[in-house]
């Protein structure tokens, strides 16, 4: 860098004593002398060598004398020579001198003639030259002017055109926030239609939805309607039935009302029989009375047995006194052994006495077996039949009270029935079961009649068993309770069987009752589903409404869509029309535009927009190619004024040279500049893009930068001697590349400076590294 | 030694100084930016021939903040200041559609530097308040940032004059700064 600031204020010195140079003969005379010079100074170093070499010095000095004798001569000659012809030169001269002067003289005169003449010349070729720079200035004053008034023209051109871009701006701004605005509208009703149909879809889905749910419920309500028509079906049916239950029921009313009467007649029998019985229970009391007399009878007959007996025993005794008699007769027989066969005959007589007596005792014991088995049989009988008797006045009690509470029961079920007319499907049943009834009433009538004919065909057998044993009682002990007896138990019997029949009777009533129970409930789940049909229609006519409502609904909606859709159509014919209002007035505008550019477009399009943004385009790039342009010119003029005043700056420094070069010299530095400008505007126009970190070595921009550099080499050591140590460390780097430092000055410096920084730390040492920096081989940088 | 020392001491005192440099082309109003910082009022300027380097302190943060001269002439001389950086605040006169060419090739020319690789680069698209000035978006396609990877970057438009954008653009600086740390 050195190098090149010495380089620099060499070419300084040099340009300095540039109009020196233009003086060669003083420059020759003074090579002449100094040659001269020269030589003696060769003579003056010679003669101070040693003695030694005397005598060959001497040789030389004579063999030079000699020659410089000859020379001498020689020069002897040639200055007789030179003398001649310097005579004859001063002759020559003399007459050269005189000529000269003369013409000197003349030539004094006549270039003070034309030195006045020069110097008029000078005027007056200055004051054209003034002239003509006052000319040029006014020339360029007037361009100035004109350019200025361009300017201000292509100023208010710009002014208008950026009033005319602005309008423009602002309308495409307008246009565009109308626009924006327009499409912000159009979508968002482009948004609220999709919104709106997005909501008509979720409608059509609620519709189909609730169609579907409709065509369910139809669906279902179809199915309800075949329940309800099967119900209704079933209903008629029931309603044939339930006549025909009705008519059963009648019916079954008539043959209740036959059984009741039966009942009444059964009633009437069972009065009958609780007549009979109560007959019977006389006969019985009248029987057991009789019994009483039996027993009684009996009791004589045991008395008249125990007078047998005591009859017995005195025919015993009478047997024993006939024994005693026998015995005595034996011993008057012993005593009258003659009296022998008498005697034999007496014994015969006394033996058969004795079997007869024998017989007749067996026959006693019989009799007697027999008549005690018979009386036991009887009371047993008696006994038994009394026990039968209490049981079948209980059993007439309980078939009273049954009878009772059966007759309670059928008029409550009878009540029962008639309120239950209108459930005519068990009425059917019901009456079918009062038919059964009847016919298991009619069976049992059967059976009680039957059991009745056998009952009297056991009363009669009975009454016959009792006659044959009254009839052997009547055989045997002529007993007269028999067939009373008989007669009770047939009662008895047929009491029993009517008991029983009875309790058949009264079980099946039960039975009845529980399936009239078991029927009711199934009644019951009939009206649970009258009330579900019931429910089914209303829910079927609720959403029958609920449907209507919903159409009614959706229709509202879609009308409200439509009025939506034809207000939002009307926005948009609005919008519409509002753009076409817009572009109207854009077209309008461009009209004036073009008005005001003086072309006449009658077309009246949307292309017209177009044509008009490319004008303002064309028109834009018209404006930056003259602000481009005016931007040349104003860095153009820069330059001028810049060179004007270097060329100022010169011309006050050279102005002396500039007065003697006879005012040549001041164009040719302008000339220079000119070419430089010239040199350096396209440079400055088309700025080099991919190499803009290359320095310009630009011979013409040399100066320029090595200026700024020079500047810069100064502000920044300026800076890294007067700024804190940390800014410093930083600018280290800038400082010796600035300065070509070599890489260890520059480690020198950091380091200093580090210790400087720092508390502790030795100072480094040099290490003799401080060389000049030109030898160094700096790190180059481009 | 005294690294370690200093080291220690910047560690107990935490006040390490970011260095911050303010880069871009002649004129894009680098210096005026640095003193809007600095100051906060908008200072006469002439073109630096050199560099301006003044501390600012901003939410606790110290910043040495570099200022260097943009002209053609001195740009060659940024790069001595590259080192221990750790952040570029690259100034874009945003008006100037002529020289956005340049300013991009100076940009990746000086993004290309080693010592740069982990400084964070913001982007100030200056003179906002100039008509016909870029957009951002648009001065950050100019300089062709969203082509960088591996920068950490982030462009704001700025008025140095009417001092706007500043405040959020050494926000984001700190913020990253912070996050960097």
């Amino acid at each position: 860098m050195f190098a090149k600031l010495k380089k620099k204020i060499a070419e300084e010195a040099a340009t300095a004593p540039r109009s020196g140079v233009r003086l060669p003969r003083t420059i020759s005379k003074e090579s002449i002398t100094s040659m001269g010079a020269d030589s003696g100074d060769d003579f003056a170093s010679d003669g101070s060598s040693s003695r030694d070499d005397l005598p060959a010095l001497l040789l030389r000095r004579n063999d030079q004398m000699r020659k410089l004798e000859a020379k001498l001569s020689d020069y002897a000659e040639q200055l007789r020579i030179m003398q001649k012809t310097k005579e004859k030169l001063e002759i020559a001269l003399e007459n050269h001198q005189d000529s000269s002067i003369k013409k000197l003289q003349e030539q004094n005169e006549f270039h003070q003639a034309n030195r006045a003449k020069m110097a008029e010349g000078m005027t007056l070729a200055l004051d054209k030259k003034d002239q003509e720079w006052m000319k040029k200035l006014t020339v360029v004053e007037n361009e100035k002017t004109a350019l200025s008034a361009r300017l201000d023209e292509m100023m208010e051109q710009s002014l208008t055109l950026f009033q005319k871009r602005d309008d423009m701006d602002e309308l495409d701004g307008f246009q565009q926030q109308e626009l924006a605005k327009v499409k912000h509208m159009l979508l968002r009703k482009e948004e609220q239609l999709g919104q709106r149909e997005r909501d008509l879809q979720q409608q059509e889905a609620k519709l189909h939805s609730a169609k579907q749910r409709l065509s369910e419920t139809q669906g279902k309500l179809q199915a309800v309607q075949k329940q309800h028509e099967e119900s209704a079906r079933i209903t008629a049916e029931l309603e044939i039935e339930r006549e025909q239950l009705l008519l059963l029921r009648e019916e079954a009313d008539k043959k209740i009302g036959d059984l009741d009467g039966q009942n009444q007649k059964l009633q009437l029998i069972i009065q009958q029989v609780s007549a009979d019985l109560q007959k019977s229970q006389s006969m019985v009391s009248f029987s057991e009375r009789s019994l009483q007399d039996l027993q009684t009878e009996h009791n004589a007959l045991k008395l008249k047995q125990q007078k047998a007996a005591v009859t017995e025993e005195d025919k015993e005794r009478m047997l024993g006194d006939l024994q005693k008699k026998v015995n005595s007769l034996e011993r008057q027989l012993q005593g009258n052994l003659s009296q022998d066969d008498h005697l034999l005959e007496l014994l015969q007589e006394r033996s058969n006495l004795e079997q007869r007596l024998e017989e007749t005792r067996t026959e006693l014991l019989e009799f007697r077996t027999k008549h005690a088995d018979t009386v036991n049989s009887l009371e047993a009988q008696v006994s038994k039949m009394t026990s039968c008797i209490t049981e079948l006045q209980t059993l007439l009690r309980h078939k009273d009270e049954s009878s009772r509470s059966y007759r309670e029961r059928t008029d409550t079920q009878v009540s029962k029935d008639m309120h239950k007319k209108k459930i005519p499907n068990t009425q059917g049943e019901w009456s079918a079961e009062k038919a059964f009834l009847d016919q298991q009433l009619s069976l049992l009538q059967q059976q009680s009649l039957e059991k009745k004919c056998r009952l009297e065909e056991t009363i009669t057998a009975l009454q016959t068993d009792k006659r044959t044993m009254q009839d052997m009682m009547v055989d045997e002990k002529e007993k007269p309770h028999t067939p009373l007896q008989v007669e009770l138990d047939g009662r008895q019997k047929v009491s029993t069987e009517i008991a029983k029949a009875l309790e058949e009777s009264r079980r099946q009533r039960e039975e009845l009752q529980t399936q009239v129970c078991v029927h009711i409930p199934t009644c019951q789940p009939f009206g649970a589903r009258q009330a579900s049909l019931v429910q089914l229609r209303d829910e079927f006519e609720h959403l029958r409404v609920q449907r209507e409502q919903i159409e009614q609904d959706k229709d509202s909606q879609l009308a409200h869509l439509r009025e939506e859709l034809l207000s939002q159509t009307q926005q948009q014919d609005t919008c519409q029309a509002r753009i076409a209002y817009l572009e109207v007035e854009v077209e309008t505008l461009t009209e004036q535009l073009h008005m005001c550019d003086g072309n006449h477009n009658g077309s009246v399009t949307v292309d017209d927009l177009d044509h008009i943004q490319k004008v303002n385009k064309e028109l834009e790039q018209q404006l930056s190619d003259k602000n481009k342009t005016i931007k040349q010119l104003q860095q153009r003029m820069a330059e001028l004024k810049r060179t004007l005043q270097k060329e100022l700056v010169r011309l006050t420094r050279h102005l002396p040279c500039m007065f003697l070069e006879c005012g040549r010299k001041p164009e040719y530095p302008e000339k220079t500049h000119k070419e430089m400008v010239c040199a350096e505007l396209p440079q400055a126009s088309s700025p080099s893009l991919s190499t803009a970190n290359t320095t310009v070595t630009n011979t013409s921009d040399l100066n320029d930068s090595r200026e700024i550099n020079f500047e810069y080499l100064k502000h920044v050591v300026l800076k890294f001697m007067s700024s804190r140590e940390a800014e410093a460390f930083q600018l280290i780097r800038a400082v010796s590349v600035l300065l070509n430092f070599t890489r260890e000055e520059e480690d020198m410096l950091k380091q200093t400076l580090e210790y400087k920084m720092s508390w502790f730390g030795s100072k480094p040492s040099p290490k003799g590294i401080i060389r000049p920096s030109v030898s160094g081989s700096s790190t180059p940088w481009s | 030694m005294g690294g370690f020392f200093s080291s220690i001491f910047s560690g107990l005192f935490g006040t390490r100084e970011m260095r911050i440099l303010i880069l871009g082309l002649d004129g894009a109003g680098k210096t005026t930016i640095l003193y809007r910082l600095q100051v906060g009022e908008v200072v006469t300027t002439i073109p630096t021939i050199g560099f301006n380097v003044e501390t600012v302190t901003y939410k606790n943060l110290k910043f040495q903040v570099w200022d260097l001269g943009g002209q053609t002439s001195i740009r060659p001389y940024w790069r001595c200041y590259y080192s221990n950086t750790d952040a570029v605040i690259y100034v874009v006169d945003s008006s100037d559609r002529d020289r956005m060419g340049i300013s991009k090739s100076e940009l990746v020319a000086m993004l290309e530097e080693e010592e740069l690789k982990k400084a964070i680069l913001v982007v100030f698209a200056n003179k906002q308040d100039m008509e016909q000035a870029m957009t951002p978006a648009e001065v950050a396609n100019a300089l062709g940032l969203p082509a960088l990877k591996d920068r950490k970057w982030q462009i704001f438009k700025t008025s140095a004059t009417k001092g706007t954008g500043l405040d959020e653009a050494m926000e984001w600086l700190v913020d990253s700064l912070k996050s960097r740390q």
